[in-house]
């Protein structure tokens, strides 16, 4: 007994001054990050009318690969194909293109609710105002084409109904809030969509060159990504007039819309030469003078993501396996040459490196 | 002990056609059959034996394996989908995808376009998709289903990789009018209704028949895509079905037969979305199929000429897509002496395509052989040999050699030995050559070499029957058709190549014990269907069973009868099923109980008829045959058979 008051002494005299030590230290303690706050998530897309999208996680420096977190977290699958990985607000969007969108806390997936009708086609999102702006295809017509494309508003960052659907020009990607309005870029449409927050009504649509598909930062400037048989492009966006003041053209055939930035000012883009070879390649562009600075640094076959590790300066490709069954991680050094592949989940599309 | 009562069978049965023909036209044909069809029943139950007209399909087919299901088995599925019989009663395995939805077979490991489909000889497989959707065939469409297991290349053409399985209308001569109705009320809206007439004195038979199959199909379901995983009522599955058959038979003289079919088909379904998907998909299928034979029997030759047209339109969408064929078939059977039969023919089919992304045309012949060798009076052979030529090219010839030996026969124990090797392709539908974009006119055809060994039994006493039957197979299959990703399309390569291996077997028991009779039927599959490629680098196929191929299935019915009472306990086990090529993740197995009750024929007056009551999957098992498409829990069916 009294050996047990020792060390709850001992113990104790430790605590408090170890409690001392971190209050001295930093006026407000750190929270310890989430199980996925810290590595890298991978996106698995699934597999088209198999609805079987889910997320790994992996620890680069351990190399522990965690598979389907959702449903080991949720007990239940995912259930839809995802398209986009969104982190805002503390939660983690997952959007599903097969017209749902689950919200899970950033640090241990679990989740927080979802938005399971009133979508169609959902493809990206961001959040404004504490609610959520869902860029979504509409409906296709019987020609498979996407007439009725809105963004679809949800008051509740945890889910619940659509409150609105905005009409925006076809095929609606990837968005950017800038300051109090919401830049869409419409790939059918080829245009850039401008919608004011206060007002949520389409108020300027925008001609653009090429198909758009995703907005980025780089150097302070905001771009938006375009491309079409021949080029790439990069449309430079004035923030506050919500005008494209400009554009580098980079001569680079067979792009995809598949790029991630390198902590450099570079871009790696995705090609693939289509009929009959097939051959995919990853090319590394310079941003600001479009220039193509090495248009195959690794090549292979069903290349269907990529993300730059900027802290392991490393690039991770995703590649699909044809779909035939779960896909795999490639990992290079900067330079192209590979390191080392693992096992993902079907249809590998992309990353959140954290 | 179970297994000491168990014994091997192999059942000879014989077809009698028309009296005017028969002794020339088919003498014996092999069939056993999970249903111990009619003629098989004879000896023990006494039921009387009819004369129908029947296609020579399965006569060249000694060393393989045919099962029969007849129309007195048919009855409890009227108007369901053949897809739901097949599940339930037999050890195939179909990919469903919900109740009343698409619905692919897959035969001893193979794929749902490695299966030839026939409608009174005419191959009925889409051109374009190369398969049939076995949940738009409705039962009471047709009397007969015949299905053969194994390669059939060489005597039934493309597609027949796996097996082949035949619709077929049996009429009968001399039955004079009769009326008949039959009604299938069930759980979730479930109403099928059919109105048939026949008439048939000596010279013409004729029988007419009319459909309407309807089904909200709003069964409750865990939808496993919501937050708290909800108890829901399946949306956008509704499915409707309309038809209409006419089957005609005339006797033009002794020698001289004339007989013709026509079905119209037309299905409107709500696609079922997969669960966390809010499609609203909608599917029409409309099929026009029609068949002339005109039979001519001279002496120990049986002359066959068939024209048919079979015509489909699938409009998903509102994109419509049409296909159509035209058949002008013409054959010889001979009995050249005691010891041989021979038939010769040609086949003649022009495939036309008008598809929502191209049109295509194509014609294709074929010239096939068989022949019989009766070699002893115990030992039979049948050899078979077809080329087949398509849009100029030739498809591989296909050979092959089947033989069944009598090892063992006394009264009351019979044990045959069957044996069989053969070759078989699929050529690359219209769409694997031709969709736009991404249709490849550079594929070959797939193909396959099989063989088989099995082992028959029959013991027959006067009160009891056993019937038994293991076969085990080998099967290599190259060429094998995959679409890929190919940029921003999917494009078909002939990638693939598996090797397939199993076992199957199956018993039929009667055993009557003063009025009481007792009928004991099970199917067991083993299939290991192992991929041999890998498609690229990374892949990790290799040395994997295909996706959706259940290694284990297990069917099993007990039933017990008395008066003009039956009452039936059903079971279907199915193994679990790999999601994807490479074996990652896969489905649970499921076990699913149905019971029934019969109660007829019995009759009032004139009227004669039969009640059926039914609860499927009677524990309310949930279920998934493919991942995420909910399946309907404990289900109700009450069958009424009324004929005047």
């Amino acid at each position: 007994m009294n050996r047990l008051k020792q060390l709850i002494g001992k113990f104790g005299m430790a605590f408090l001054l170890l409690l001392f030590i971190s209050s001295c230290m930093d006026d407000t303690p750190s929270i310890p990050l989430g199980e996925f706050e810290k590595g890298v998530l991978i996106m698995n897309e699934g597999a088209f009318g198999a609805n079987d999208g889910e997320v790994f996680h992996y620890d680069p420096t351990s190399g522990e690969i965690k598979s389907s977190i959702f449903e080991s977290k949720n007990g239940r699958p995912f259930a839809g194909l995802i398209q986009d990985m969104v982190a805002a607000e503390g939660r983690l969007f997952l959007v599903a293109n097969t017209g749902k969108v689950e919200v899970v806390d950033r640090r241990d997936f679990s989740s927080m609710g979802a938005v399971t009708s009133g979508l169609d086609i959902s493809r990206s999102l961001v959040v404004a105002n504490q609610k959520m702006y869902i860029s979504d295809w509409g409906a296709y017509d019987a020609n498979f084409n996407s007439p009725d494309s809105y963004v679809a508003v949800v008051e509740n960052l945890n889910g619940g109904e659509v409150s609105k659907k905005i009409p925006v020009s076809s095929r609606p990607e990837g968005m950017f809030v800038a300051g109090d309005q919401l830049l869409i870029a419409c790939t059918a449409g080829q245009k850039l969509d401008v919608v004011p927050l206060n007002t949520e009504e389409k108020t300027k649509s925008l001609e653009v060159t090429g198909r758009p598909t995703l907005f980025f930062e780089e150097g302070g400037r905001l771009y938006l990504y375009a491309r079409d048989g021949e080029n790439v492009y990069f449309h430079e966006i004035n923030r506050s007039l919500a005008e494209i003041t400009g554009t580098i053209t980079v001569n680079l055939p067979l792009s995809t819309s598949n790029f991630a930035l390198t902590d450099n000012g570079e871009m790696l883009i995705i090609t693939s030469t289509g009929w009959p070879d097939y051959n995919d390649a990853i090319a590394m562009v310079n941003i600001s003078s479009g220039q193509v600075l090495n248009g195959a640094i690794f090549t292979g076959s069903g290349f269907y993501g990529i993300g730059f590790h900027k802290a392991r300066e490393e690039i991770y490709v995703a590649d699909n396996n044809g779909f035939q069954g779960n896909g795999t991680v490639i990992i290079l050094d900067r330079d192209g040459q590979q390191q080392k592949t693992f096992l993902a989940g079907r249809g590998p599309s992309g990353f959140k490196f954290n | 002990m179970l297994v000491c009562l168990i014994f091997l069978f192999q059942g000879f049965h014989t077809l009698s056609l028309h009296a005017d023909f028969n002794e020339s036209a088919v003498d014996s044909l092999l069939v056993s059959s999970v249903w111990l069809a009619k003629e098989t029943r004879v000896d023990t139950v006494g039921l009387e034996v009819v004369e129908v007209f029947s296609p020579s399909l399965d006569k060249y087919t000694y060393g393989q394996k045919i099962n029969t299901i007849g129309e007195d088995n048919l009855g409890d599925f009227q108007g369901l989908g053949l897809s739901e019989l097949l599940q339930q009663r037999t050890g195939l395995f179909l990919r469903q995808y919900g109740p009343g939805m698409l619905a692919s077979l897959t035969m001893r490991g193979t794929s749902a376009g490695h299966n030839a489909v026939f409608w009174n000889g005419l191959p009925i497989n889409s051109p374009s998709l190369g398969q049939t959707d076995f949940s738009i065939l409705p039962v009471g469409a047709f009397d007969e289903v015949q299905l053969h297991f194994g390669s059939g290349g060489a005597l039934y053409g493309t597609d027949a990789i796996g097996g082949a399985v035949h619709l077929n209308s049996k009429l009968k001569f001399g039955q004079g009018h009769s009326f008949q109705t039959d009604s299938n009320l069930g759980s979730f809206g479930r109403w099928n209704q059919q109105l048939q007439y026949d008439f048939s004195n000596d010279r013409i038979s004729s029988r007419t028949r009319a459909y309407r199959n309807v089904a909200e199909n709003d069964f409750p379901f865990r939808n496993l895509s919501k937050p708290g995983t909800p108890i829901e009522r399946q949306e956008h599955a509704a499915f409707q079905q309309e038809g209409f058959t006419q089957d005609l038979a005339f006797q033009v003289k002794s020698d001289h037969l004339i007989s013709s079919s026509f079905w119209l088909n037309q299905t409107k379904r709500e696609i079922q979305p997969v669960m966390g998907s809010s499609t609203r998909d909608m599917q029409q299928d409309r099929n026009m199929r029609w068949v002339l034979d005109y039979f001519n029997f001279a002496g120990n030759k049986t002359w066959n000429f068939k024209t048919g047209w079979v015509q489909d339109q699938l409009t998903f969408n509102g994109s419509e897509n049409n296909t159509s064929q035209f058949f002008l078939i013409g054959d010889l059977d001979w009995e050249i002496n005691p010891k041989i039969s021979s038939k010769s023919g040609v086949r003649y089919t022009h495939v036309q395509g008008r598809l929502s992304t191209y049109a295509a045309k194509e014609n294709r012949i074929e010239l096939y052989q068989s022949t019989n060798l009766h070699l002893r009076e115990d030992v039979n052979v049948s050899i078979n040999l077809r080329q087949f030529i398509y849009d100029g090219t030739l498809a591989p010839f296909t050979p092959s050699l089947g033989a069944e030996w009598k090892i063992f026969a006394q009264a009351q124990n019979e044990i045959k030995l069957h044996a069989n090797g053969a070759r078989s392709f699929k050529i690359p539908t219209l769409n694997d050559r031709f969709w736009e974009p991404g249709g490849n006119r550079d594929l070959l055809p797939e193909s396959s070499w099989s063989g088989e060994l099995g082992f028959s039994y029959l013991f027959k006493k006067e009160d009891l029957q056993v019937n038994q039957q293991l076969t085990h197979y080998r099967m290599w299959v190259d060429n094998w058709i995959i679409w890929m990703p190919r940029g921003s399309f999917w494009s078909p390569e002939n990638i693939r190549e598996v090797q397939n291996t199993g076992l199957e077997y199956t018993l039929d028991a009667i055993y009557k014990i003063g009025s009481w009779g007792l009928e004991i039927q099970g199917n067991y599959n083993w299939v290991r269907a192992i991929n041999q490629t890998n498609i690229s680098e990374n892949d990790r196929s290799i040395g994997m069973q295909l996706p959706y191929t259940p290694i284990h299935k297990f069917q099993s019915l007990l039933g017990v009868n008395r008066g003009l009472l039956q009452s039936y306990i059903n079971y279907h086990f199915t193994g679990s099923r790999f999601v994807t090529s490479d074996n990652i993740s896969q489905l649970p197995a499921y076990a699913l109980w149905d019971w029934g009750l019969r109660v007829g024929e019995w009759e009032v007056g004139a009227l004669k008829g039969r009640l059926g009551f039914q609860i499927n999957n009677v524990l309310n098992t949930a279920y998934e045959v493919l991942r995420l498409r909910a399946m309907a829990g404990r289900n109700y069916q009450l069958n009424i058979h009324i004929r005047l």
